[in-house]
């Protein structure tokens, strides 16, 4: 490593060039997709690995699931991947995330050779288990909460010649709600996997085999330098925060979520030692999801030009006590510590940064994960709200938007009307919620929604309690409320709901930031 | 005497191009003089009289403008509200909730057009059934009080599921008209009838936001034209076909891809003069540059485009844009790493080389270093380019990185061809057409310096420098067909529908585009999709036999363009479109042969690392049959040609410098 330097030119030309076959990855996968969760919120993305399993481009989607994608490779790595295999995932504890999002890693090959690989990870709206969306509330182990897929041969390269393996196949439709949806998002993952292989192998006939694999050196070196300096740029020093989550789907009391930050130079450290041991519920996180947010938190403070790959975590190092909340092992129920508890994880280290350097106010802390499914089967309705962002020196917090580890887009209402047995009768800003300072916190969403048959309803959202912090005397944002019909619904709940019944959502609002005048 | 000529105006922010097509000898004539921003028809007359011009000669006058796209981009358009369903008063605000910068955690989402105090709501509401709550009159009288009292210029009305349900939205219209007169109203129902809400009420946003501004412009012109004696004006819209004025002032959303559809126009026209229908267009100018792709001689035309942060879903010329020009500036990043772009430095101070006090390089300064612009070149009259200031900026930012100003210039000129490749291939190997069996149509001030190589990059074997590259847009609108489109939607599984009523349904479309046009020749479209996927594919539904066939012609595509068909898939019908054109006359242009002597001068340009004297032609002094063999450089009157080692051209009989790789004759011709 470092002997085939490149000139700073082909470096950014290839930089560009990896980046477009990542975003074009993410561009088929959701126009080609079938559940609504991929194709109309986005909820996927897409990268590209080197062949030791390092990420050199990734297309900007999800910040949760980007992090998170290390490890699915390094599982796929183990099992001996041929060119024309494509493997897939789920398995938290085995490179996964939490069940609903399916990985699929294929080796990008060029004459045979493996150059790399490339990985596609979407949130598939149904994978089993004990409640229609696969978002149970309530779950207490991983085995409730859906099919578990360790890294296995979906596609076969040697055997079949690039045929699904369709034992594997049936095995997974026989075991999910909506198996039509499942193999059609399946079938344009796949689609996406091939084209990064196609568009990689015409990179190398067109730039030569040593340059790109070069080029996959050298973004990662210079990601790394441009990170390390921006670490260098904060003062020395220990910096600590303490949260928590509002309740785990078993026990509504708190847990607490406490962080350490050290900057040394130009390495920084996190230590989530002092947080929650593993609970009962669901919102424990695998290292996978911990990693992820501790990146992102470390990918906020860089400047914006620098791209997002495996040189950002170089000079990074998380400590996260095994059999804690953020290192948990199997069997605990995992899925909503993806959703929530890497949120709040990213916004704790925020918090603590935010006494070395000027950062943004508290955003909403929660996606407000939403799952409703009919009593009687065959649909499935997942959304995340989004809610207010945190105030800045720069000026007011965005409202009514995705902050953190999602950044999903809506349903849009006449799509969910047109295709869900569901009547949206309010979607609408909730204003004066964001925290009041110098510059005001962006203002979070009421949606509500009207049943029309029967169908059950799943829960699990954060900050109902505790609003999201304001920086430097800024005021907190509003907390947020669950409803059915009149009743307030605990951060994690699920219930039955008749005909008739409305749900209604209240997303937090954004912290404030500076004193009020 | 009765009129012959055929004019395209264009009025860009800086420049007011013109071009007549039809006079004697089958001549372009063209001007190009400085736009007059208080009121563009005086710019209009001053090209007509730069261009001796005779009112009389002029049989039809087509307009391109960047009216419509300027107020969106700096957001000077109409005071404007928004009359909602009662509940969904943020719709335009929230957009999809996403936000526009993964990690940038203070960027937001541009403005909404219309501001929350200017956004009123009525009770009332449909669902995709029909009718759930009628309009409550009461709640329609205090929206238009409170609408009075706001004193706006222009409403979007924009109610959900009007797409299918249009009476509420028709019924809002109404009231309005009658108690604000004067006040432009659009409703959604008209502006779009598809599904989504969010991107229906944006186009209907911008549709209000833009139409008083456009209206009145097109008054002023029409009326100071029509005093001079010259055909009212068509205007261009963004599909790339033009309309009546009255028209064109009514769907403002239509109109703000104007002038880039112009430029299309004209890159798929000269290109088909000399044979060539399977096209990239590039044009490259100061700040940014177009890319577009034309098959077939017709421009390739989507219905996802997003301009200035505001989707408008109408149908418009695929142009690409991306932030590489001349202007853009060299810089090295925080890493070490030489970039370039997107800032540009503009026309003031500009480029190194213009001694104006810019001392960054930029993609000028390094074309010039290389000796592929010359030294001492005289720029609109005014700025001279200086070399050894060119040298200076790009060896001071080469120190940094250890280059010396020739590397530099190389690395900068590289850059910019990577960013420019990145969107070509956008237009090309993303929606599934093979860049391999185009041609590039390079024009602009700065296309022609960079389309050898870009095409080398592409795998492309033929490039075409127009002579009127200067003009193209111009040119463009002279020879634009005049073209309505229309959308029915029709969401129903394509195996429920019967070949008599898919007739019926295009006939009714055919029928309204008569009432509309005289005698228009019609080209049929249909979007479809798989069932359960959310994006659709336009396929071509000309003389189809059976629904079987259009979904045959589905598969394809969606094979085409992702890779993969699901035959045993249900296909989804969701819209039926139709494009209704009437052709004009388009008239030939031709080129003289070169008179006797060309006048070549030789000078050192770098190639790949290495000096050599070149050749350098005038294009002036060539015509028809005039050979060049590269390395060389053709100087034409707004723009500089570099013919790489291993191209070939020659001027054909319509003036177009014909660009080949060689070798490549056998499968180009």
């Amino acid at each position: 490593m470092g002997n085939r330097r490149l000139d700073p030119v082909t470096l950014s030309v290839l930089s560009g060039a990896l980046s477009g076959i990542a975003e074009e990855m993410g561009a088929v996968l959701i126009r080609g997709s079938y559940s609504s969760n991929i194709k109309e919120r986005q909820d996927c993305s897409a990268a590209l690995f080197d062949a030791e399993g390092r990420m050199v481009a990734q297309a900007e989607h999800i910040p949760v699931h980007l992090g998170a994608m290390p490890e699915a490779v390094r599982a796929v790595m183990e099992k001996g991947p041929e060119p024309g295999d494509v493997f897939v995932l789920n398995d938290p504890y085995s490179g996964g995330t939490h069940l609903p999002d399916i990985t699929l890693v294929s080796p990008t090959s060029h004459g045979g050779e493996v150059l790399g690989y490339a990985v596609t990870r979407a949130h598939h709206s149904d994978v089993g288990g004990m409640s229609p969306g696969s978002m149970p509330s309530g779950s207490r182990e991983i085995y409730q909460e859906g099919l578990i897929i360790p890294p296995v041969r979906l596609v076969s390269g040697s055997e079949r010649e690039g045929e699904y393996v369709e034992d594997v196949l049936a095995l997974v439709l026989a075991n999910v709600r909506t198996p039509d949806l499942r193999r059609g998002d399946l079938r344009a993952q796949i689609a996406a996997n091939r084209l990064a292989e196609k568009r990689l192998s015409e990179l190398v006939e067109r730039r030569g085999r040593e340059t790109v694999l070069a080029a996959f050196e050298e973004v990662l070196s210079y990601t790394e330098r441009r990170t390390r300096e921006a670490i260098r740029g904060l003062p020395n020093g220990t910096y600590t925060a303490e949260s928590e989550l509002e309740g785990d789907g078993v026990t509504d009391g708190d847990i607490p979520v406490k962080v350490s930050v050290e900057v040394r130079n130009e390495e920084m450290s996190i230590d989530l030692s002092g947080t929650s041991g593993t609970v009962a519920g669901n919102v424990n996180c695998p290292l996978a999801v911990t990693r992820s947010a501790c990146y992102f938190a470390l990918r906020v403070l860089l400047p914006r030009d620098v791209p997002a790959n495996a040189g950002t975590y170089a000079p990074l190092s998380v400590h996260a006590p095994a059999g804690s909340l953020v290192n948990a092992a199997r069997p605990s129920a995992v899925v909503a510590g993806n959703v929530e508890t890497s949120q709040r994880m990213a916004d704790t280290i925020l918090l603590a940064l935010g006494e070395a350097t000027d950062l943004v106010a508290g955003g909403q802390g929660t996606m407000n994960n939403l799952v409703i499914g009919g009593s009687a089967g065959g649909w499935t309705y997942y959304e995340t709200i989004g809610g207010g962002q945190g105030a800045s020196a720069e000026g007011d917090g965005p409202s009514g938007v995705h902050v953190g580890m999602s950044n999903t887009l809506n349903t849009p209402v006449e799509a969910l009307e047109l295709e869900y047995p569901m009547r949206v009768t309010r979607y609408e800003l909730r204003y004066g919620s964001g925290g009041g300072g110098r510059h005001r916190g962006g203002d979070g969403i009421v949606r509500s929604m009207e049943l029309l048959e029967p169908a059950s309803l799943s829960l699990l959202t954060d900050r109902r309690r505790h609003g999201p912090p304001g920086a430097k005397g800024g005021e907190p944002g509003a907390v947020g409320q669950n409803l059915v019909n009149d009743e307030t619904l605990p951060p994690k709940a699920s219930c039955e709901l008749e005909a008739g019944d409305v749900v209604t959502i209240k997303t937090p609002g954004g912290g404030g930031y500076g004193a009020r005048n | 005497m009765s009129g012959s000529l055929r004019l395209g105006v264009d009025v860009g922010g800086t420049f007011t191009d013109l071009v007549a097509l039809g006079g004697p000898g089958g001549g372009i004539t063209t001007a190009k003089v400085l736009s007059t921003p208080q009121d563009q028809s005086r710019g209009v007359m001053n090209g007509m009289r730069t261009a001796e011009i005779e009112a009389a000669e002029v049989v039809a006058f087509a307009h391109g403008m960047t009216v419509a796209t300027n107020a969106l981009l700096e957001r000077r358009g109409a005071r404007t509200a928004l009359v909602t369903t009662e509940g969904f008063r943020d719709v335009l605000e929230i957009s999809r909730q996403n936000r526009p910068a993964l990690y940038d955690l203070t960027r937001d989402r541009p403005p909404a057009l219309v501001p929350r105090e200017l956004r009123f709501t009525v009770r009332e509401r449909t669902g995709p059934d029909g009718l759930l709550l009628p309009l409550d009159e009461e709640s329609l009288r205090e929206a238009v009080a409170a609408l009075r009292e706001a004193g706006v210029e222009a409403v979007a009305v924009c109610l959900l599921f009007s797409f299918l349900h249009p009476e509420h939205e028709q019924r809002v219209g109404e009231a309005l008209r009658e108690a604000l007169p004067g006040v432009h109203v659009s409703l959604s129902s008209e502006v779009l009838p598809e599904f989504r809400e969010y991107e229906r009420f944006s186009t209907t946003a911008a549709d209000a936001y833009l139409a008083p501004r456009l209206s009145a412009y097109l008054a002023s012109l029409r009326a100071e034209v029509e005093g001079a004696g010259i055909p009212a004006p068509l205007v261009m819209q963004s599909s790339g076909g033009v309309v009546e004025l009255e028209v064109a002032a009514r769907n403002a959303a239509a109109c703000v891809l104007s002038g880039p559809a112009g430029g299309v126009v004209g890159a798929a026209y000269v290109a088909g003069l000399s044979g060539y229908r399977d096209l990239l267009s590039f044009d490259m100018g100061g700040t940014s540059s177009d890319v577009a792709p034309v098959i077939g001689g017709e421009a390739l035309t989507s219905t996802e485009a997003e301009v200035s942060g505001v989707p408008i879903k109408l149908p418009m010329v695929d142009v690409h844009t991306v932030s590489a020009g001349g202007g853009s500036v060299a810089w090295v990043d925080g890493g070490g790493a030489l970039r370039v772009g997107p800032h540009s430095a503009g026309a003031n101070p500009g480029p190194a080389a213009y001694g104006a006090g810019g001392e960054e390089p930029t993609v000028t300064d390094a074309n010039l270093f290389l000796g592929y612009l010359r030294d001492g070149a005289e720029l609109g009259g005014e700025v001279v380019l200086r070399r050894s200031l060119a040298g200076e900026a790009l060896g001071h930012l080469g120190g940094r990185l250890g280059l010396d100003a020739r590397e530099t210039a190389l690395g900068v000129v590289e850059l910019a061809n990577t960013e420019m490749g990145r969107a070509l291939r956008v237009i090309s190997v993303e929606k599934g057409l093979d860049p391999r069996e185009f041609a590039m149509v390079a024009f602009g001030g700065a296309g022609p310096l960079h389309a050898c190589e870009l095409a080398e990059e592409l795998g492309m074997r033929t490039v075409l420098v127009p002579e009127a590259g200067g003009v193209l847009s111009a040119l463009g609108l002279a020879v634009s067909d005049l073209r309505r489109d229309y959308v029915s939607p029709l969401l129903s599984d394509l195996a429920g529908v019967d070949t008599r009523k898919l007739e019926k349904a295009y006939r009714k479309l055919e029928d309204r585009a008569a009432g509309h046009l005289d005698a228009p020749v019609y080209d049929r479209r249909a979007d479809l999709r798989y069932r359960g996927q959310s994006f659709e594919i336009p396929v071509n539904a000309n003389g189809l036999s059976s629904p079987k066939e259009l979904a045959s012609r589905f598969h394809d595509a969606h094979e085409r363009r992702y890779g993969y068909r699901m035959e045993g898939e249900t296909a989804e019908l969701v819209n039926l479109r139709l494009v209704a054109t009437v052709a004009v006359e388009r008239p030939e242009l031709r080129e003289a042969p070169a008179e006797s002597s060309e006048r070549t001068e030789r000078r050192e340009a770098n190639f790949g690392g290495e000096w050599r004297e070149v050749p350098v032609l005038d294009r002036a002094g060539m015509g028809a049959g005039s050979r060049v063999e590269g390395p060389a450089v053709v100087e034409f009157a707004g723009s500089t040609c570099v013919v790489r080692p291993g191209w070939r051209g020659e001027v054909d009989e319509v003036g177009t410098l014909v660009l080949k790789k060689t070798g490549a004759e056998q499968s180009f011709g």
